[in-house]
């Protein structure tokens, strides 16, 4: 025992060890205050600024480092063209604009954990569990929310009029290739939430992305691209929706009566909190200028602390929080 | 009405059963409490390990993914305090999904409540300790905003939003995944119709079916199938 000059009444012991030793109890010790607060200091329904940088890797079409908090993402795009010929099956005239994407595979997210940003993460492992199904709820979330312009990744040739054709016949647009966007999100580290923060460097990254003018040479009968930055075109990203992430943190025991136990609900959980909370629910919501806020996806599971009313107040939560994230994604 | 049940159609494992719904059949298979991997074992409960196996190929990040949400809501029902140090292995295997090919998120969310509905069973089936029961139901909202219940392969394919919710009998929500386009008194809406559904199927006792109001598929069909389970198990003692 550290002797100190002035010793702290009722703990013998500094407050790591009590946060190692008994990390369930420190954090219920935090939150049963009359004003509730995080062992981080935030206040429980605090989520954590972004800082933003794009554009900082040259080998990519766009990128984007996210830090939030201890939590830092790098997001990289890559375009890649596949062509109109090398689809084996290609889709057919019904299929409607928002599952051409999903259909050919336009879009390939993946998250990469496995890079020592937590005790949990070594190097050169295998992506888990983890890494894997967040790799697959951003996938999911970025076909769904249909954000990006089919016609943006189009490579497109207009067959140019010979004198066989009918005279009405206009000319006629032929798709020969697709641009594919390669994103890869690298944890550089880890501090809990992974998810709303990937989100939010894929989003920057998207926002950055150039792609090249492109066309199709019929004589070559391959793709050209332009070298010249002036003529690169950006991606319009439309109604772009916004993730919140809550954990819970109950003292639910089935050792113990139900109506006995008690809840706190925390935004944006840090890995220490997300540690030790089953409960977790994700809300992506959209908002902005000139459109109802609505819920795009909605993630919860793990206990059943949180009820309607709850889920609403998370509601009010993820509102505030997409209408902050937009504007420090300049998102008007 | 409810969904096709089939009890106990493997030998070998701890604890199986079959559930068939309008869109989707799930064999689930429980072997627990097991031996359990070093790595894997906690010290203080069981280690529940999900694997969910679709209908055709092996299975990547969308099976991970399924995995990680129906681990959380059986961890969340199962009393995993009472093994500590053992291994709680559920195997789920689609063997049929709808004809009709589904919006990715769509199918994703759809295929939740049968999965959770076949562990449940076939954890029951294995005499694991629960806390309560849990259902799951599936819920679409089509695009003039009416919400239905278990919706066939029409009612999702054009869907404004779909969701899967799990209630236990106290009423808590222990599953919650929608995907679509909705606002948050819609949803309530939902989260009222799946509640109601998910109770009725676990059935107060001794509420007749008939007399539950003009809700004719709202059978409490896991009542019933738990009821016959119970009555199979002593009928030994009226036959001697």
């Amino acid at each position: 025992m550290a002797k100190d000059a002035s010793p702290v009444p009722g703990l013998a012991f500094p407050r790591e060890t009590f946060a190692k030793l008994t990390p369930a109890p420190f954090l219920h010790a935090h939150l049963k205050q009359a004003k509730p607060v995080r062992p981080s200091g935030r206040a429980v329904g605090d989520f954590r600024e972004p800082t933003i940088n794009i554009g900082s890797l040259s080998h990519s079409n766009g990128s984007a480092v996210v830090r939030l908090g201890d939590t830092a993402v790098v997001c990289g795009v890559r375009a890649e063209i596949l062509l109109a010929s090398d689809i084996p099956s290609p889709p057919k005239e019904d299929l409607s604009e928002s599952q051409m994407l999903e259909n050919l595979g336009l879009i390939v997210p993946n998250v990469e954990l496995s890079t020592g940003c937590s005790p949990n993460h070594l190097p050169g492992n295998a992506p888990g569990t983890q890494a894997q199904a967040l790799s697959y709820r951003l996938s999911s979330l970025l076909y769904s929310s249909e954000m990006l312009r089919p016609q943006d990744l189009r490579i497109e040739y207009t067959t140019p009029q010979t004198d066989d054709d009918l005279p009405d016949q206009g000319p006629q647009v032929v798709t020969k290739a697709y641009w594919t966007l390669y994103i890869d999100i690298l944890c550089i580290a880890l501090d809990g939430n992974a998810y709303d923060a990937a989100w939010i460097a894929v989003i920057a990254a998207l926002q950055d992305c150039k792609l090249p003018k492109a066309w199709w040479d019929q004589d070559r009968e391959m793709v050209l691209c332009s070298p010249l930055a002036s003529e690169a075109s950006k991606l319009h990203l439309r109604d772009v929706p916004i993730p919140a992430t809550f954990a819970i943190f109950s003292t639910l025991s089935p050792l113990k009566q139900r109506s006995e136990a008690d809840h706190w609900v925390m935004a944006d959980p840090d890995e220490f909190e997300a540690a030790l909370c089953a409960e977790m629910v994700t809300m992506v919501v959209r908002t902005g200028a000139g459109i109802n806020d609505s819920i795009v996806r909605i993630e919860k599971h793990g206990g059943g602390m949180v009820g309607r009313t709850a889920m609403k107040e998370c509601f009010g939560m993820a509102l505030a929080r997409a209408k902050n994230i937009r504007r420090v994604l300049q998102i008007d | 009405m409810g969904p096709e049940i089939t009890h106990h159609p493997l030998a070998r494992a701890d604890g199986s059963a079959t559930l068939s719904s309008n869109l989707y059949t799930v064999l689930a298979a429980v072997s627990g409490p097991i031996e359990v991997q070093r790595r894997d074992e906690l010290p203080e409960e069981a280690a529940i390990e999900v694997n969910i196996r679709p209908s055709s190929g092996v299975g990547g990040p969308r099976e991970r993914w399924l995995e990680s949400v129906v681990t959380a809501v059986l961890r969340s029902v199962l009393l995993v305090h009472m093994h500590p140090r053992t291994l709680v292995q559920v195997t789920l295997q689609l063997t049929r999904a709808p004809t009709v090919k589904l919006k990715g998120a769509v199918g994703d969310v759809a295929a939740l409540p049968t999965l959770v509905n076949a562990a449940v069973l076939a954890l029951v089936d294995g005499g694991l300790p629960m806390a309560s029961t849990v259902v799951a139901a599936l819920v679409a909202v089509s695009r003039e905003g009416g919400v239905g219940v278990e919706p066939g392969e029409k009612g999702l394919v054009g869907c404004g939003s779909v969701h899967a919710l799990a209630y236990t009998l106290h009423g808590e929500m222990l599953l919650n995944e929608s995907a679509g386009s909705f606002g948050v008194e819609q949803w309530g809406e939902v989260a009222d119709a799946a509640e109601r559904a998910c109770v009725a199927a676990m059935g107060p006792g001794g509420q007749d079916e008939e007399m539950v109001n003009g809700a004719s598929e709202a059978t409490p069909w896991l009542r019933q199938e738990l009821e016959e389970r119970a009555r199979d198990a002593v009928a030994w003692r009226d036959a001697t």
